[in-house]
């Protein structure tokens, strides 16, 4: 029986991410980190909570394995499983597992997307214990100081099944994300965009014109992710109009009138 | 008599006798029919085969109408093409159908009338077809809920965006709905950029309260507007001067008019400047409006501003006060002097660029910044567009026991006039499918929702009793459901090894054979995800035994389905005629099985007659709405659909049928469980041959009930 183990140098970020803080969030991970507290973060689509995990592993200096969940995710998938090679059975390490041996930030993104039963593993992680038991090999491995485990859930949406088990929550340091004022938001789309100021400004003010419909029509606003994507295809000569109707009208909705008023919009504005 | 004239002669007497055979004696009413009849004569074969095919169903509703369409058809063929004839048709049956006789006969007659609508149809860009978008755009503007609807004159209240019913200025449809979207544009302009401010209408009111100044006021504001639109959407404003009227004489006196007015035109002036300017402006020429503008009127604004004002400073205050009492301790908050001392502080974050924006302001208690709910941020945006600020006496505690009703109105919290017995929720029309026509009658149907009022509760507890064996079976068949999340063998991937499929593979290797891969097992629980809309026959055929065996399957079934957690939903439905379609909410999908639901279940009773078509629309909608990977219409009934006044036989089933086939078109599927012994007859036809259930004894059906759900959904 081997053991398999993910290599440090890939999940190193080697360059520091772009992220703008918007508040105390940087001092209070450090602090929870410090305390071997783990972390929810909480917060719509597309705010920057996987760029401030990035940025937070950098700033700790710690590999990070990322498991994007969904809804047919299992135990095994997180923990481990054994896999038939030639005539044996080889244990592979789930990439929780892996965060756990080494002592690396595992970042659970949008947890409740995966299975009820799924979130539940983590429980003995999450408090003083420190553990993750791994029935099929009779293991209990106890978490190193290093190791950090951070969650990210999006409360926006409204279907109870996709909320998340208040055992889960309460075991979390909750840290609240929201698409950042206009100000911070233009500095963003700027310097991960390349536009222009004038042009980062009429972005951000369709952003905030389309979060206006939220609710109305609209599951979401446009996120800053989605505005940054604009902004790259009007840096790459797409015409404004034409590149807010990809980047952004087409992606927030199917619905004819709804696509039409977000084109009018943005044909206002530019 | 020549040969020919004789054959024309024969020609005519036999269409005159096919007429008669369709439309009877009303024919032979008819002052020109000799006329008419040569005139039918003269169209082509099948114009003829049409009128006498149409002819014949008309004459189905009412032969006066259809001696009426005789009449008249070759008219409309000569006017019109022959598309616009059916059209000519369907509108004036439309109005038979719901209107009466008189109203048909009218709409009938104006043929002329209908052609050139018809002709308009073209250009025409209607308010029903842009208001769902015109809704958005506005929204997404930005600032106070604006609600859009129809009027023959285009202004705004503040609170509304009144625009025409149709507009067909321009020879192009696009052009139109351009038209709509810059006049509902320019009209939010006057209430983001502050034309409606508070002090604005004061001095309006006292100072130019007459036609002419406003007409002044009117244009004025708009240069300023437009002005502000080209600042912060410069594309809207290109479309502004694209639909200007060209009309040299027009473009000259506008130009005259900026000219004069040109100190509005900075990012400093406002509609207090606007009013000072009115003065100046009295002895020119009035420019005419442009297509994109709207009128004012001072009386309308006025009251809807002030009602809105004295509501709003109440409901801010209020929010105010809880803020205060939730930042104060338990001890503090017994103290009303210390929490109405506490100081509550508002500071507007001026953008610096002169757009208004209402989120840019900041709350502080006792110097503290507070984080604004949602709906005070919306509050405090509206008054800041009457007022823009906050003005200090909406920062003062409320006096004590202050309370206004008007404004749980506003919030959609009154009761209204409630019926004792049903509460009404709402009413909503449909089309139904006439199948002699071959389409749909539109807006035929209205159907109410009411709620079933509670009923007795110890018809639950009698019936569990009675069951109690019955259900414990039931139960049992249940959870088997809920257990069967049997491993997955010999699966590609999965959770673990699955022993046998591996030892064979060796097998097979070990004999020089193909190895397979499927060696893993799964462990999945098959999750259910069914939402199912039981819909409950209340005609008045169940009374009696009927009735109360539905009532017990339904116990039944809850207690089974609670075990299961699918979404259920229980709705009776009944009425008498189009005009009084019932569905009786019994429980609806977000409900609990609490007790009101069990004594509404326990207070369904039977009404009048079983019109289903508009009943399946209606719930089948409702089902459609949910998120489910399996949708499901159970209907429970005693018979076949029947309604006063010729929803029977043929007509009932086939609406039916079609309503349902509608239904699966979008994913519902639709069962039906019946006591009838002769629906056989028509339940193939209407739901298929495996969708439906006849159960032979009324006693059995709470058994069969359950039993059949845990069949369908397995």
């Amino acid at each position: 029986m081997s053991k398999t183990t993910i290599k440090n140098e890939q999940n190193f970020i080697k360059h520091k991410p772009y992220y703008e803080p918007v508040g105390d969030e940087v001092a209070v991970f450090t602090a929870a980190y410090e305390n071997q507290l783990p972390i929810l973060l909480k917060g719509p689509t597309g705010c920057g909570k996987t760029r401030f995990i990035e940025y937070m592993a950098w700033h700790l200096k710690l590999p990070m394995v990322t498991v994007a969940c969904h809804d047919d995710l299992t135990a095994s998938d997180l923990i481990g499983r054994y896999l038939i090679k030639g005539g044996e059975t080889v244990w592979i390490d789930g990439p929780l597992t892996s965060a756990v041996r080494h002592g690396y930030i595992c970042y659970l993104d949008e947890i409740v997307e995966a299975r009820k039963d799924t979130s539940v593993v983590i429980h003995p992680l999450c408090d003083g214990r420190r553990l993750l038991p791994i029935e099929k090999l009779g293991e209990l491995l106890e978490a190193p100081s290093s190791f950090c485990l951070a969650i990210s859930y999006n409360p926006g949406y409204q279907s109870v099944l996709k909320d998340l088990k208040q055992s889960t929550r309460q075991r979390f340091v909750a840290l609240e994300f929201d698409y950042p004022d206009a100000a911070t938001e233009e500095a963003i789309v700027i310097k991960e965009s390349g536009i222009d100021e004038p042009m980062a400004h009429k972005l951000v003010k369709l952003g905030h014109m389309t979060r206006n419909l939220k609710g109305n029509g609209l599951e979401e606003g446009a996120s800053t992710r989605l505005l940054v994507n604009a902004g790259k295809l009007i840096h790459s000569n797409i015409a404004p109009v034409h590149a807010v109707d990809t980047a952004i009208s087409q992606a927030l909705t199917d619905e004819p009138d709804m696509f039409q008023a977000v084109h009018e919009l943005s044909r206002s504005i530019f | 008599m020549s040969n020919q004239s004789r054959q024309n002669l024969l020609y005519r007497i036999r269409i005159q006798k096919d007429l008669e055979k369709v439309v009877g004696p009303a024919l032979n009413r008819l002052p020109n029919l000799d006329t008419v009849i040569s005139m039918i004569a003269n169209l082509n074969d099948p114009q003829q085969v049409f009128i006498s095919h149409w002819a014949g169903l008309i004459a189905d509703s009412n032969t006066e109408l259809a001696a009426h369409f005789i009449s008249f058809a070759p008219k409309a063929f000569e006017t019109m093409i022959d598309a616009d004839v059916q059209k000519w048709i369907d509108l004036f049956l439309k109005n038979y159908d719901n209107h009466g006789l008189g109203k048909a006969i009218t709409s009938l007659e104006d043929i002329s009338g209908f052609a050139i609508d018809q002709k308009n149809k073209s250009v025409r860009c209607s308010l029903q077809k842009t208001s769902l978008f015109l809704q958005h755009f506005i929204r997404g503007l930005g600032g106070r809920e604006l609600k859009i609807s129809g009027n023959d004159e285009t202004y705004t209240n503040t609170e509304g965006l009144f625009l025409p019913e149709s507009i067909s200025l321009f020879p192009q449809p696009k052009q139109n709905f351009t038209v709509y979207k810059l006049t509902a544009a320019h009209l939010w302009a006057q209430t983001w950029y502050g034309t409606w401010r508070i002090q604005v209408l004061e001095k309006l009111t006292a100072e130019y309260n007459n036609q002419k100044s406003l007409n002044i006021f009117n244009r004025l504001e708009s240069i300023r507007l437009n002005y502000c639109i080209a600042r912060d959407f410069p594309g809207l404003s290109r479309e502004f001067s694209e639909f200007e009227n060209r009309d040299p004489k027009v473009v000259a006196l506008w130009k005259l008019w900026q000219d004069r007015a040109n100190g509005l035109r900075s990012p400093t002036a406002t509609a207090i400047d606007t009013i000072e300017n009115i003065q100046y402006f009295l002895d020119i020429d009035l420019p005419v409006l442009q297509p994109y503008q709207g009128e004012i009127f001072l009386d309308r604004i006025r009251e809807t501003m002030l009602s809105r004002i004295e509501q709003e400073q109440l409901a801010f205050q209020r929010s105010l006060d809880k803020l205060r009492d939730d930042n104060a301790t338990k001890d503090e908050a017994d103290d009303d002097d210390f929490v109405a001392k506490q100081m509550l502080e508002v500071s507007d974050g001026d953008s610096g660029d002169g757009e208004p924006s209402e989120t840019n302001f900041q709350l502080t208690l006792d110097g503290q910044p507070i984080e604004l709910s949602d709906d005070l941020k919306n509050l405090a945006g509206s008054i800041m567009q009457d007022f823009g600020e906050i003005p200090d006496e909406y920062m003062d505690p409320m006096e004590q026991g202050e309370y206004s009703d008007a404004l749980l109105a506003q919030n959609g919290e009154s009761e209204g006039d409630t019926d004792p017995d049903l509460n009404e929720t709402g009413t909503f029309q449909y089309d139904e499918w006439d199948c002699t026509r071959q389409r749909f009658r539109e807006d035929f149907c209205t159907l109410r929702e009411l709620v079933v009022p509670p009923g007795d509760e110890s018809f639950i507890s009698d019936t569990l009793e009675k069951y109690r064996g019955a259900l414990r079976v039931i139960k049992k068949c249940f959870e088997a459901v809920l257990g069967e999340s049997r491993p997955q063998h010999r699966q590609p991937d999965g959770d673990d090894i699955d022993l046998d499929a591996t030892v064979n593979a060796h097998v097979d290797m070990a004999l020089g054979k193909d190895m397979s891969d499927h060696l893993y097992t799964k462990y999945r629980n098959q999750e259910r995800n069914v939402a199912v809309m039981f819909m409950v026959d209340m005609s008045g055929s169940t009374l009696g035994w009927v009735n109360n065996a539905e009532r017990e399957s339904l116990v039944l079934l809850c207690e089974a389905l609670q075990l299961l957690g699918d979404r259920y939903a229980i709705y009776g439905f009944s009425g008498r005629t189009n005009k009084r379609c019932e569905v009786y909410s019994i429980k609806d999908f977000k409900e609990n099985y609490s007790l009101e639901v069990r004594q509404r279940i326990s207070g369904i009773r039977p009404k009048a007659y079983t019109r289903m078509g508009v009943a399946i629309r209606h719930l089948g909608q409702m089902l459609q709405k949910t998120h489910a990977r399996t949708k499901l219409l159970i209907t429970l009934s005693d018979g076949r659909p029947e309604d006063y006044g010729g929803y029977k036989g043929q007509y009932g089933i086939e609406d039916t049928r079609h309503a349902l086939l509608e239904m699966k078109q979008s994913g519902v599927h639709a069962f039906c469980i019946t006591i009838d012994s002769e629906a056989q007859e028509y339940l193939p036809h209407m739901y298929g041959t495996a969708n439906y259930a006849v159960i032979d004894e009324v006693e059995k059906l709470p058994l069969k009930v359950a039993d059949i759900y845990r069949r369908l959904t397995t």
